[in-house]
Formats: structure tokens, sequence, C-alpha cells
């Protein structure tokens, strides 16, 4: 039942296959809480105020979406709808929903509510609601549990957006009386920090600063679910103080690589625990140098390639992330199961052919030995990515490529790469998510240099055949087809080098082996949780 | 001349003062030559990640594999550089606002100190951290960050000292003689008032080190270059596998701070001998 | 009387222009900084389109011109109203109220054992003056001084928590749940022991040093020479007539330090990931959370401001002289 599951979690898989089938109708055993830890804590219980990390594990525990899926390439299955039919011309989607279903504070759930959440609240708010719902025309309901979607122009990813982070399903009734014309106004809503959603927990407690508290619920539609009692969320913002609760068994998951990398190595060696950087397919980050291309001699595409000759992607992937990553290829992560582009070589570490490129670049040293200046910045998440700066500046020092590092806080190095476009490279990361064309689009396409829009294409690349490329895609229904489309921009932007393709980052879980069921598809921490069991 | 002996030869009677002279010296030494004699980068990856103390890497290698000595030789100069740098900053505003507030008196003393006491109000570090936020971390605007915050002690010295002697006969024989102003107060107070100051200044290298420290320590440094504070931040995050890591640059520190600390309370015994050492 | 009432009047209301120009500094420095909280907020969703973070912008208030928003946020000043922190989606005088408790809990046990130390080490160091043990506490207070907190507390991690493993590293307690109120109390106290002795430490050296001074000079006073004369012995003589005298000193001291205090507890609490006020300060600032920042200085330094005022009154009561200065 389980799909392309990584080889770090196989045991955890064989014991649930061993269950077999029968898991899909009751729990090996109910019960038992799950406590996770992560850190830093949510801001909101609700994806719509931000889909960040921490708000997303805990938001979809409360809050579904139409569908579920399975396995890292994400076949739809049934969640509030039960089935669903989709025409021929592929721009009519019917799903019939679930009759059983109940808000957690009792009221019936309809199609109302799907059409509100869609139409009012996801598509202007969410961050992805547009790229998601910008082509629907129009959303009916002909009964109570009847939606029908009608779309302007065939959207090839539209089965992959009903997940319960990205398309959360809200009660309308929820929202009386709040302004829904202004984002600040639904961001200030009750519901954002006391959520009230139709999945297998319901929120009951939230001590600001140190843990979430989330209990069974027992109206839940698939009978006999969830497993566990309650899930709790302890927010422990020291990194090794996370390490050891996970250690000492005191929590038993530290999701998203929510621990340093350092400790995940080390823990990752304890009988007692599993490691796995399967379960985040669906979400793809990829870590890359962003180009400004505007000048020179960033512009030469010969320097871009001296910059990746000289840097060494095993090194960055094992003495910086502590060999949580892997060395990237392209724009599409290799665990992407239907996307990645098997033909595209690894990139090559030479910094000889480096020197030779730079020469034939017409940028010769001088007398000190230096070919030219600039600057970096670096996103500032975190200890890795000062790392990653001084190994940067380091190894391109070395060709005569002379980088001074620039320090800047979240909301100044937003401004100087996406506002002001005022930098020369930096290093950035961006999530696949379940479709190249919501997550690697954004990035690379000419109609995405646009000033003050966050991690687009900063770089400021054009190029006719990728704009060309992406466009089809995006409305492209035949699957290999879009292979072929994708096939080709990766290897145009492998060559072309836009931005320094660097490594594709892990989001590594580790779990107590007491629980079973948790790596379930592409995005296992974003999903239900509702048949993860506890021993 | 004659004058520096006299004022040596009152330093030398503190042992202590004199012990931490010697070392301070010698770890300005380190800081100005150690990079050009132990030429290793502090920056270059060179061997596996948070070894132990070795043969090859005398104090160990950092999370990244990097020479902590080499680390500790480069660090040395910043954390130095912005010490003094801070420390002057503070005392030439200090200087200037306390000169005049304490000269002239009245309305200028008055609006002077209460700017004065405005910032003594603001919590110095929260301060410095927000400023060195806001206006990116580099050398020169941590230097210029701490010296904002450290300014008001010595401005209030500074007034007292004047206020102190502007009514004294030299300076009323001055002003008689038509001098001007600012004259009287660079070439006939500011001598006077000087000493004092000195000893105020020379332990605020001392805090200015500590400061640069916590906020390296916080990652608000120069990413450029290497200090004691970073390299403690560096550490911090391995303290459970390599405590040495952090611990070794602390005590660099701990050592420096410590040593400005005694020169200070020396040149405190030679230039104020008024004051009697309890 | 009425001297005294007109002079507290005065001291007061002269608190009101520093208010003002607290606030008025903290909302230009922080405008000044480039980017905002819209920006961060399509940034933490993984990106956004430009026309999002604009719509985020207005509806935040951002998008009007500088002098208008620092009216509409003096006038909300004056109705205890903090605003919005548009990064954690909630009122910032709540974030700021919840913090509270952390940071004063860490503040007055460390203050209390600050003063208790200091004072005894200043009394036995000036009783016992130039004694070994007045050489030790001197020699103790030089290595204090020379230390960072920050490192101090992280050593002091390494040696009661990784290496005795008797301490608690980092937290404000521990993770179980199920716990009886009295086992909580004592979980919380075990947490607060290597944070609080780390904060303190600095300012036992301080107090222990101004102790000691302040007694050698009361020493020397002609109400000490008498006390003597009349027979009373040298313990009586330190403690009751000239720690007394000596304590009032210590005590102004520990009041106009309140604002050092809270930068230093900005450093210890984040080397011991307790959830207090000081933290709030680091990760605000970080996310760019402008609201959340404003409201913390201004809180702060409104805090810092009152302390210095109690000293003055205290002291204008203590000292007739200045009232009428």
């Amino acid at each position: 039942m389980l799909k392309s599951v990584n080889s770090i979690a196989f045991a955890a898989t064989i014991l649930t296959l061993t269950a077999g089938t029968a898991l899909a109708q009751s729990c090996p055993k109910t019960g038992g809480t799950l406590t996770y830890v992560y850190h830093p804590e949510p801001t909101a219980l609700s994806t719509i105020a931000t889909s960040a990390v921490p708000v997303a594990i805990i938001s979809t525990k409360i809050y579904e979406s139409l569908l579920s899926y399975e396995g890292a390439d994400m076949k739809p299955k049934p969640s509030l709808a039960e089935s669903w039919t989709i025409s021929d011309d592929k721009l009519t989607y019917t799903f019939k929903l679930r009759h059983d279903v109940k808000w957690h504070d009792g009221k019936p759930f309809t199609a109302e509510d799907v059409k509100f959440s869609v139409e009012k609240i996801i598509r202007p708010y969410h961050s992805r609601g547009k790229v998601y719902f910008g082509d629907v025309a129009s959303i009916d309901t002909p009964e109570p549990y009847t939606g029908v979607f009608k779309l302007k122009d065939p959207v090839p990813f539209f089965m992959n957006v009903f997940q319960p982070g990205e398309a959360p399903i809200m009660p309308k009734h929820a929202f009386d009386g709040v302004d829904l014309s202004t984002a600040g106004a639904v961001r200030k809503a009750d519901i954002m920090q006391k959520p009230i959603g139709t999945g297998p927990f319901r929120f009951k407690e939230w001590r600001k600063g140190s843990d979430i508290i989330l209990e069974r619920n027992p109206d839940y539609w698939h009978k006999g679910h969830p497993c566990l009692d309650q899930v709790v969320l302890r927010v422990l913002p020291d990194g090794a103080a996370r390490a050891i609760a996970v250690e000492t068994g005191e929590v038993d998951l530290a999701p998203m690589s929510g621990l340093p990398e350092a400790e995940i190595l080390r823990l990752s060696k304890l009988p007692q625990l599993e490691t796995s950087k399967a379960g985040a397919e669906a979400l793809g980050p990829n870590m890359w140098l962003e180009v400004n291309m505007r000048e020179k001699p960033l512009s030469d595409v010969k320097v871009r390639q001296a910059i990746s000759l000289v840097l060494d992607r095993e090194k960055i992937v094992d003495v910086i992330w502590y060999g949580q990553g892997t060395p990237a290829r392209g724009p599409i992560v290799s665990a992407n199961p239907t996307y990645f582009n098997k033909a595209l070589k690894p990139y090559e570490y030479n910094p000889k052919k480096a020197n030779a490129l730079l020469d034939e670049a017409g940028y010769k040293r001088d007398a000190d030995g230096v070919r030219f200046k600039m600057t970096q910045n670096f996103l500032p998440y975190g200890e890795n990515w000062v790392r990653l700066a001084e190994y940067v500046r380091q190894e391109l020092g070395k060709v005569g490529i002379v980088v001074e590092t620039q320090s800047l806080d979240l909301g100044g190095w937003l401004k100087a790469i996406y506002t002001d476009w005022n930098f020369n490279i930096t290093s950035t990361f961006s999530h696949n998510y379940s479709d190249p064309s919501i997550g690697v689009e954004r990035t690379f396409t000419s109609s995405n240099i646009k000033k003050g829009a966050t991690f687009t294409n900063s770089m400021g690349y054009k190029n006719a055949r990728v704009d060309e490329l992406f466009a089809k895609a995006a409305r492209e229904m035949d699957p290999k087809a879009r292979k072929a489309q994708f096939d080709e921009i990766q290897q145009i932007l492998h060559n072309d080098l836009p931005v320094i393709f660097l490594v594709e980052l892990s989001y590594t879980h580790v779990w107590n082996k007491r629980v079973h069921g948790l790596i379930t598809n592409g995005i296992s921490m974003y999903s239900s949780w509702d048949s993860v069991w506890k021993d | 001349m004659k004058s520096f002996l006299h004022f040596w030869r009152r330093f030398r009677r503190n042992r202590a003062a004199l012990v931490a002279l010697f070392v301070l010296l010698a770890i300005t030494l380190i800081a100005i030559v150690g990079p050009y004699v132990y030429t290793v980068d502090p920056f270059e990856m060179m061997g596996r990640a948070s070894t132990p103390p070795s043969k090859r890497f005398w104090l160990g290698t950092d999370v990244s594999g990097r020479d902590v000595l080499a680390g500790l030789i480069h660090g040395a100069r910043v954390s130095l550089l912005i010490g003094v740098a801070a420390s002057l900053c503070a005392t030439l505003v200090g200087l200037i606002v306390g000169a005049v507030a304490g000269y002239y008196g009245r309305a200028v003393d008055n609006i002077l100190m209460r700017c004065t006491d405005f910032f003594l109000t603001i919590p110095s570090f929260v301060f410095a951290v927000v400023l060195i936020a806001i206006f990116r971390p580099s050398v020169t605007n941590v230097t210029i960050a701490i010296g904002i915050v450290s300014w008001p002690p010595v401005a209030r010295l500074v007034r007292a000292e004047f206020i102190a002697q502007r009514e004294r006969e030299y300076v009323l024989a001055a002003r008689a003689l038509g001098m001007s102003d600012i004259e009287i107060m660079i070439r006939q107070i500011l001598p006077n008032a000087l000493p004092p100051v000195i000893v105020v200044s020379s332990l605020l290298v001392a805090t200015a080190i500590l400061t640069e420290s916590g906020l390296s320590f916080l990652g608000l440094s120069d990413p450029n270059v290497i200090s004691w504070g970073y390299m403690i931040g560096v550490g911090r995050t391995v303290l459970r596998l390599a405590w040495w890591m952090p611990a070794i640059p602390g005590i660099a520190i701990l050592v420096t701070v410590l040593c400005i600390n005694l020169v200070g309370e020396g040149l405190n015994d030679a230039l104020n001998p008024r004051v009697q050492r309890r | 009387m009425s001297a005294t009432l007109w002079f507290v009047i005065r001291r007061t209301l002269q608190v009101i222009p520093v208010v003002l120009a607290i606030a008025a500094l903290n909302f230009l420095l922080l405008h000044l900084a480039p980017g905002d909280a819209a920006d961060i907020i399509a940034a933490q969703s993984g990106g956004a389109s430009a026309e999002f973070t604009a719509e985020l912008r207005r509806s935040f208030g951002l998008d009007l011109p500088l002098y208008q928003q620092f009216f509409v946020y003096i006038g909300r000043l004056l109705t205890f109203d903090l605003g919005f922190s548009n990064v954690q989606h909630r009122p910032v005088f709540d974030l700021i109220a919840e913090r509270v408790p952390a940071t004063l809990l860490l503040m007055v046990v460390s203050i209390g054992f600050a003063l208790l130390i200091g004072v005894a080490l200043g009394i036995i160091s000036a009783m016992r003056h130039r004694s070994w043990v007045d050489s030790v506490v001197s020699v103790i207070a030089l290595l204090v001084y020379a230390t960072p907190q920050f490192w101090l507390g992280l050593m002091l991690i390494v040696l009661f928590s990784i290496m005795f493993g008797t301490l608690p590293s980092g937290g404000m307690m521990t993770i179980a749940t199920d716990m009886s109120v009295w086992e909580r109390a004592v979980d919380i106290g075990r947490h607060l022991i290597l944070p609080s002795i780390t904060l303190a430490l600095f300012y036992v050296a301080v107090y222990a040093r101004l102790m000691r001074a302040s007694m050698l000079e009361i020493y020397t006073f002609d109400f000490v020479t008498t006390a003597r004369a009349k027979g009373l012995s040298e313990t009586r003589v330190g403690l009751v007539h000239a720690a007394s005298n000596a304590l009032l000193p210590v005590i102004t001291l520990a009041g106009v330090q309140v604002g050092h205090l809270l930068g230093g507890s900005i450093l210890i609490e984040t080397v011991f990931g307790w959830p207090g006020l000081g933290r709030l300060v680091f990760d605000a600032l970080l996310q760019r959370d402008l609201n959340l920042l404003l409201g913390i200085l201004f809180i702060s330094s409104i805090v810092v401001v009152l302390a210095n005022l109690a000293v003055d009154l205290l002291y204008g009561f203590l000292d007739p002289r200045i009232v009428h200065q």
C-alpha cells in the first residue's frame, strides 16, 4: 500500500505492510499520545495565516481538504470527497462529498463550506491560492454534498492541490462577522488561533511558548480513527535540548529537520530511533546561489560555470549540512519520482577548469591575483547558511574572485534580493512542491521578474525557450509530452546556470520506533496522521 | 619625559598592573604580527570537523574543520580593534558633549545632559542590537554602535571635571588674556581633566570587547572577519560534542579583558594619586 | 511637605518628554530598516505574488506616509494599545505579557541572589579589610568583570549539565505534563539555577565591591568612631551602623541597573532557551516584527525610566536637599 519509500524508512514500511490491508480499516493499536518537538513555535493554527513549516505541521491534523494522497508520487485518495469525476475536456471536476462529516463544533459540513473556503479564503489569502485556483471560473453546489469546479483552461496539476495544508477547507459559519475583504481582518479572525476543522484531531489547548495539545476527534468520519488519543507539540528553542528529548524518549518525533544536523547524524546511530529523509518528496527543497545576471561579469555564462566548478557540492553536503542532503543537478530535485530528468550529469568540481574558463572569459588576474570583486548575501535562516557563505567566499577567493559577504536580517535580505535586486549572488532555497508548474516555474520564467514578489526570478533570467516550455507545460494534459517539456527545461537550466544549483536539502524526520505509520506520502508531516499508531 | 618617568615609577608599583601590561602587549603583538607568522587562513576548511586539540591542530578544529588557533590569532585583531576604536569613539563624543555642557553650563548644560540621560535610559545592549540589525553588521557599524551606547558615562565624568575646573584661577586668567572658549577648553582645561578620562576610556575598551563578543555570539558580527565572540557562537552548536571549541576563545576574551582592567587600575593609581587605594 | 510634593510632581512630569522621545526614537530607527512585516509573511509562506504582498502591506497600514504611521502609533500608545504583531498574528501586548513572568522570575531571582551574596561578601570584605577573604573576593570580582556572561553560561552548562548531568541545560520546565504543583515548582527551580547564577554573578561582584567601598567610607565617619568609643563590639559596629548605612547606594545601583540587567538577559535567555522577554527581543528583531519590537523597546525603556524615577524620589525623601536644588 505504500510506494516509493526511501530505504531508511524501510523497516517501518515492512511493519506497516505486514499489518496488511486491514490497516486501512482499523488501527493495530489505539490510544496514546504522540509528542513531537519543533521550533519555532507556530504563529497561527491555520495555513491561511502563513504556510510556514511549524504552522503546516500542526494545522494539517485539524483541517482537511477534499483529497488525501498516497505515495511519493501523490496518488489522490478520498478524504472529504469520497469520489470524483473529471470531464473529458478536463475542465469540469465534480466532487461528491461525504455526508457524515461534522465540524469540531458539531455543525454539519457541506459543499457550501468548500465553495466558501476556496473562493473567499484560499484563493485570495493563501500564498499560493492564485496559482491553484486562478483558473477556476466557478464553483457550483447543485446539492449540499456536491461541488463542481469549472475551469477556464485545463490545469494539469489540479488534482494535486487539494492537500490539507494547501487547500484547507474551513467552516463558513466561523467567519460570520469577519470582514473578508482585507487580509489583515482574515488573519486576525478568532479561528486562526482557535481552529475548527473536520480533521482527526481537534484543538484542545495552546500554552504559549510551551506546547499545543490536540485531542482525538470522537466524531471523525473515518470510523475507528484516529488511532492516537492526543497529538502534542512541544516547543523547545534549544536544538541540543530537542535532540536530548528525542534521545531519551520524552518526545516521539522531531519532524522536518527539526534538529541540528550534527544531532541528526548522532541520533541516526541510536537503535531506538528511526531516521528518514523520505516523506517530503512533494515539498522538494532545493538550495542554490541566486545570481544577479543583469550586470557583468555574472551575465557571462562562463563566469557562472566557473563559479559552479569551484564549489564542491559533496563537501557542502558532508561538512556544512552533515550529510543531510544530495548534490543538486538542476531545478527539480532527484527525489521527484515523476519529473526529475535522469539524463542530467552531476556537476563537476574542478578549480583548474574554472581558472581556464575565467581566463577565457577575459577576466584575467591582476597583480594581486584578483580577477574581479563582488558581494554576496546569504539567506538568514541560521548557522548553516553562514557556514555556506564562508565556504563560498573562501573557494571563490582561490580562483581570484574576491567576495565580500554582507549580513542582512530576513527583512533586509528580502528587500535587497526581491525588491531592490541589489545584490550579486545570494544563497537561498525554494520548494518544488507537488508540481514543477507550482514550485519551479516561479523562479525561472521572465514573467516572474517582478519587483517585490519574494522567491521569484530575482536573477533577471530571460530565456524565450524556457518561458515557452513552462507555458506549454502549465496546460499540457498529456503526461508524456509534459515530462518531455520539463526534461528540456531542466537541461537548459542545468547548462545556463541562472542559479548555481548546489544541494537538494533533506527534510529529515527522526522518530522513536514505537511510533508507526508516519511516512505515507510526499507530504507525510503535512498529512492528517489518522492512521499513525503507537506501541 | 620626566613626567613620564614619574608616571612610570608610580605605575610600576602596582605589580598586577605591570604583569597585565606585559600580557596585553604580548596579545597586541600577536594580533599585529600573528597572522603573518601563522599563515593559516581561519576560514579554510583544513581537516575533519570538530576534532580535539592535536599535533596538527594545536587547538583543534571547529564545526567546519577550520583551524581554531588560526581563528584565535585573527580574532585577536578584530576584538582588540573594535574594542579600542569603540572606546575612542565613545571617549570623543563624551569629551565633546561633557566639555561643552560643563564649560557653558545653564541651558546648554541642561539640554545636553537631558540628551545624555535619555541615552542612559535606553537599555544599552538592546539598543546596540537594534542599531546593528538595522544598519547591518560590519566592523565599522559594530564599532559605531558600541560607541553610541557607551559615551554617556564619559560625558558625565568630563562635565563634572569641567565644572570643577571652570572657575579656577588659571581659567579666569586665560579668559582675561582674551583666549577663545575653544582654546581654553582644549589647551587649558582638557589637560587637567584628562587623567580620570583616560582611566575610564581604558576600562571602556574592556566593556567594548565584552559587548562585541555578545553581539557576535548572537550572530551580529561582520561575516567577513573572524572574532572571538563569533567563535564562541560557532562552538555553541556542538557544545555537547566539543566543549573546548567555545571554551578556548572565551578564555582569550577573559584574559584580555582582565588585563585591560588591571592596567586600567594601574593607570588610576598612577594618574589620580589623590584617590587612595583601599 | 508641599515642597516635597512639588518635587514629586515636577520629577514625574519630567518623565513625559523622555517617554515621548523614546517612542519617537524607536519608531524612527525601526522604520529606517529595510524590509517590513509584509515581506516576511510572504516569505514564510514560501513566496507569494507582488499583489499578495502589496495587499498585506495595505491592510497593515504600512503603505501610509511615515508621519501618519507615527501619529497612529502615538495615538494607540495613549490608549495602551501596543498594536498587532503582523508576524505572530497576535496583539503585541499579549505577546509581551505572556513573556513577562518568565523574565521577571529570572530577573528577580538573580537580583535577589546577587544582593544577598554581594552584600554579604562586601560586608565580610570590609570588616576583614586586607584579610585573605578580602583578597579572594577582590580577585573573584576581577575575574567575573572580565568574563563574558553568555560564555560563563555555556561553561556552566558544560560542567553541570553535560559532565555531571545534574542540572537541565535549557528551557524552563521538563516536558512531562503530569506533575503536581509542587513537583512543577521544584522542576522550574532546577531549570532556574544555572541561568540565574549566570546572570547574577556579575552583579554579585558589582555589589560586593560597592558595598565594601561604601562601608569603608562610612568607617571613617564620626558616628562610627563614636560607636567604637562607646565600646560596642566590632561586629555590632560593622553590621548595625556601617552596613545599614552602606546599603543605600547598593540598592540605588540595583534600581538604576534594571536596563543593564535586561540587556544581559537577552544573551542569557538565548543561551538557556529561557522563554522570556529577552529572547522575544531577539526573535522579533530577526523576523523584523516592527510592532512587537516597538512594544518591547518601549516597555523596557519605560521600566527603566520608572526605576530611575523611583530611585530619584527615594533620594528626594531621604535627602531633602535635593528637593530644593
